[in-house]
């Protein structure tokens, strides 16, 4: 086994489980507060890589900016309108739904994902293949031992973490985590002590698709390209990590993210084929949910009679 | 009015019904010229609502439950005749094949969705699975009937491997296993090299006791004899769907899906009845595929996408689901209107992705709602006759 | 003495942390109307999912004619002739009345692919036969309810509802039937009416032994021979009504004194 390949598979393995546990985070979140599945939320993500290559380019257009100032807006650009795309979404499809049977919202949050797919598929030039996305982070590299470790990687798990870390912090000991926190323990609870339910939602909702938004612009960044359907496969394993580690469960989702990737890269060593590394995660998928239906780390699910 | 004069009337209505729609369809499948095009679903979107105006629908329904020559009268020979007319355009025999195949592909999922509540998002996966066995067998020395049977057969057997997590599983989470399905065999497709990789494989004509299909049938179109034998698949699919739902077997599938612990409190086998449906639903799925596999004659992994899937759902959620008649005026809407309008066939994804999402919205039992079981004919009229 | 029917010993019901049903023993005998009664959280309907085999128990035994049915599945223990009602009506509201009440006898169905879909005709008479058994027992509780044989249950009002979910559990001839609080979210006079027919019922199956969860005391004290109180799990009392209900601990529980 060559070493220095197993440190990159490591370092591989670290971005993908960041990036997945965002995700992740995101299933959680929306699952806390509403028990909804949101199945458009991987095109979320891809809709907020989009949104940041184009104020990207729209940037370079205008003239010479320092790379870190072009990051920083489209950064900002891509995750203000994924947060406001995730509340209308949250007010004008989910919560409006919230009394019809639970396969109508599945169905309506998968549709939803097919027409952000194909709207960006469609509507961006060229939408059907892969789209380079800028390099706007230094890709030096640093050797530590006898491990080398590009400057850009260690910029992406290090914000990705640091991301993670803040909404978990914020969630704790803010206001609005507070009431977060209240309304998916007891929504009634949290209703009559003056908690405003629909503003917590929508606020949840803001959140989560502007967490899914810097997830997709870290995937793009990492990859340097990004592509319409990417979305979708972010999705489902995000959302299976977040099943693996327990909806509803904050700490569950960012375990169940790296436990994804580090199967991920198992798969990727086993194989030594990289294309199957794909097929390989959906086999886990279905294998976790074969194995333990809801997750490993368990979560209570009791039909009431 | 007298009641004869009354049913004259009625009967004169929905024979009138069935020949303009006839017409229109026709007219839809050979115009090429769009702002005809457009004219005929104008006429045939307010013939529609004329006859919702006057109760005609309803009617329908009444007369064909009392009068099945009427169904036939009305319904498959409007059907012989359009196909007769049409028998040298290829195209819109190959759409008429196209909607029986996917319409069949439906029947399966009303089965698994429908009547079980089982989620399937890997409608085109199965599609696939029967296509590729088709594929991958036409070339050995196997009778081509046979073969469309075993891609049947190959799409209940890849189903029974995804059996311990669905049953394991409710909603959103049974959902995942289907999605990470669906997902898994495009890409398995793809990378694959022995079934072709991203070009595909392609298919020998179909053989049927020495009739090449792909030779001219009668002096007519090739696609006459796979419409024919697509008519006939989802006649017989459709025969043994609407047998299930009447019977016993159909209300096991109903009293599962409405209340898994009322069922398990009367003594009903949930595994058993979700294992029957979701095995028999991809069987159907399968035999659909190997048709269409042979009818198209090359087959790759972009004919099955997700999105593929989503498009087969979509057709049961418009049928009304759960709806087996249903199916079949949606596939025709979903599968033939972006083929003929061909400003919308690149949007079509999208657009069919909105028009769910206002349907289940707006009308969440589907467009055409389905209606209590009846077991038989006659249901629910005896005791009326009696009063 | 009569003969036993069902005898619970030692029932132990944990989720997590919380006993919500701990040691109960109790007998039903042939005939026998016994009530359960407590305050609400008291492990009334955890008892009845429990025998029912919804609940996996931590300890204890279920007997029904001294066979062990303790960890039989809930198909099994219908099978083996106990059904029951739920709390809040768990009927199929989309489903005919016909197609709710036949459900309730799904074991003597014929469930063969070959005779549902080849053998019509034999199918169609066994649906005739069902049809009138359905007719019978919906004539012993309301006659009227015959002509909404074919409607949807979701036309039907709260106690004819009430009254399906019963027949729906007696169509299969139990030999045990628990009944979930059936008075709940009806009227005064609905519960009286529902109350009649329960009796009616006892007189026509006389070796039925039912279990009856009731809030109304009113009832207990008309219907019942016998009823137990649970309060946090635990049996507290057991004993006709007027014992019962002179109790000091049965008092404390309702009351809240000590």
């Amino acid at each position: 086994m060559d070493f220095s390949l197993l440190d990159q598979h490591i370092i591989n393995g670290l971005v993908l489980g960041v990036i997945y546990a965002m995700v992740a985070v995101g299933f959680t979140l929306f699952f806390g507060v509403l028990n909804v599945i949101k199945f458009s939320h991987g095109d979320v993500l891809m809709a907020g890589s989009f949104a940041a290559l184009i104020a990207s380019l729209f940037l370079s257009q205008l003239g010479e900016f320092p790379t870190w100032l072009n990051l920083c807006i489209s950064l900002l650009f891509a995750i203000s309108i994924m947060a406001t795309l995730g509340t209308l979404i949250a007010q004008h499809l989910v919560l409006p739904l919230r009394g019809a049977p639970p396969l109508n919202t599945l169905l309506i949050t998968l549709m939803l994902g097919l027409a952000i797919r194909e709207a960006v598929r469609l509507f961006y030039p060229n939408g059907s293949n892969p789209k380079p996305f800028p390099r706007l982070l230094p890709e030096n590299s640093w050797i530590i031992g006898t491990m080398e470790i590009r400057q850009d990687t260690a910029i992406i798990i290090v914000g990705g973490l640091l991301a993670i870390l803040i909404l978990n912090l914020a969630i704790r000991k803010t206001r609005l985590g507070l009431s977060i926190r209240a309304v998916a323990q007891d929504p009634e609870t949290a209703r009559l002590m003056g908690i405003n339910f629909k503003r917590i939602v929508l606020g949840t909702f803001a959140l989560g698709s502007g967490l899914a938004a810097l997830a997709g612009v870290a995937n793009g960044l990492y990859y340097h390209e990004i592509i319409f359907d990417r979305g979708l496969f972010l999705g489902v394993i995000g959302f299976s990590a977040a099943v693996v580690g327990g909806l509803g469960s904050l700490l569950g989702a960012i375990i169940g993210g790296f436990l994804f990737a580090f199967l991920q890269t198992i798969g990727a060593i086993w194989f030594s084929v990289p294309a199957y590394k794909d097929v390989f995660a959906f086999v886990v998928i279905i294998m976790i949910m074969a194995w333990r239906p809801t997750g490993l780390l368990s979560e209570i699910n009791s039909d009431r009679v | 009015m007298k009641k004869q004069d009354k049913y004259l009337v009625t009967y004169c209505e929905i024979l009138l019904t069935s020949t303009i729609t006839t017409i229109l369809v026709v007219a839809f499948l050979i115009v090429e010229k769009e702002m005809l095009l457009g004219a005929i679903i104008g006429l045939g979107i307010l013939g529609f609502f004329i006859a919702k105006g006057r109760g005609i629908p309803h009617k329908i329904d009444q007369v064909y439950r009392e009068h099945p020559c009427v169904f036939y009268l009305t319904i498959v020979s409007p059907v012989i005749i359009a196909i007769v007319f049409c028998r040298h355009e290829h195209f819109a025999l190959f759409m008429i094949a196209s909607v029986a195949i996917y319409a069949t592909a439906c029947l399966g999922l009303t089965l698994q969705l429908g009547y079980t509540g089982l989620t399937n998002f890997a409608g085109a996966a199965f599609l696939g699975v029967g296509g590729y066995t088709v594929a991958v067998l036409t070339n050995q020395s196997i009778p081509n009937v046979l073969v469309i049977l075993l891609g049947g057969l190959m799409a209940a057997i890849i189903g029974s491997l995804l059996i311990l997590p669905v049953l394991r599983t409710r909603g959103h989470y049974a959902a995942l296993v289907t999605i990470a399905f669906a997902l898994l065999f495009k890409t398995f497709l793809e990378i694959n090299d022995t079934l072709g990789g991203p070009q595909g494989l392609k298919i020998a004509s179909f053989k049927f006791f020495g009739l090449d299909f792909n030779e001219p049938l009668l002096g007519s179109s090739f696609y006459l004899s796979y419409v024919i034998a697509a008519l006939l698949l989802m006649l017989v699919v459709f025969i043994i769907t609407r047998l299930i739902e009447k019977s016993w077997l159909g209300l096991h599938l109903d009293a599962v899906r409405l209340d898994e612990t009322v069922a398990s409190c009367f003594g009903i086998n949930i595994a058993a009845w979700k294992i029957l449906a979701f095995t028999l639903g991809n069987f159907f799925i399968g035999l659909a595929g190997g048709l269409y596999a042979q009818m198209l004659g090359h087959i790759a992994p972009t004919n099955f996408t997700f999105a593929d899937s989503l498009i087969l759902i979509s057709i049961v959620i418009l049928g009304g689901i759960g709806n087996p008649l249903g199916v079949i005026p949606a596939s025709f809407l979903i599968i033939v209107l972006p083929e003929k309008l061909q400003f919308i066939q690149e949007y079509r994804f999208l657009l069919f992705s909105i028009l769910v999402i206002l349907v289940l919205v707006y009308r969440p039992e589907g467009l055409l709602k389905r209606g209590l079981r009846s077991f038989y004919r006659t249901w629910g009229r005896e005791r009326k006759l009696e009063n | 003495m009569k003969t036993s029917l069902l005898q619970v010993e030692g029932l132990t019901v944990r989720f997590g942390g919380l006993t919500a049903l701990s040691n109960l023993d109790f007998k039903l005998g042939e005939g026998d109307l016994l009530g359960l009664i407590g305050p609400n959280g008291s492990g009334k309907t955890t008892c009845f999912n429990a025998i029912t085999g919804l609940y996996k128990k931590n300890s204890g035994s279920v007997l029904l004619r001294n066979k062990e049915i303790t960890h039989s599945s809930p198909q099994n223990i219908y099978r083996n002739g106990i059904t029951r009602t739920f709390q809040r009506l768990r009927l199929a509201i989309g489903l005919s009345v016909f197609d709710n009440l036949v459900i309730g006898d799904a074991m003597h169905l014929n469930t063969s692919i070959y005779f549902n879909v080849f053998r019509r005709s034999n199918l169609r008479a066994d649906i005739k036969n069902r049809l009138e058994q359905a007719e019978e027992i919906l004539a012993f509780f309301n006659p009227k309810l015959i002509d909404n044989i074919y409607q949807p249950i979701g036309k039907l009002s709260m106690i004819d509802r009430r009254r399906i979910e019963v027949c729906r559990a007696l169509i299969s001839k139990p030999s045990v039937l628990l009944l979930d609080e059936p008075s709940a979210g009806m009227t005064h006079e609905e519960t009286r009416d529902f109350m009649t027919d329960l009796m009616e019922i006892k007189i026509k199956t006389p070796k039925l032994g039912v279990i009856l969860i009731e809030h109304e005391m009113n009832v207990i004290e008309r219907v019942t021979d016998r009823c137990i109180v649970l309060s946090y799990g635990k049996k507290i009392a057991e004993g006709d009504y007027r014992d019962v209900s002179t109790n000091k601990d049965v008092r404390a529980a309702y009351l809240g004194e000590d």
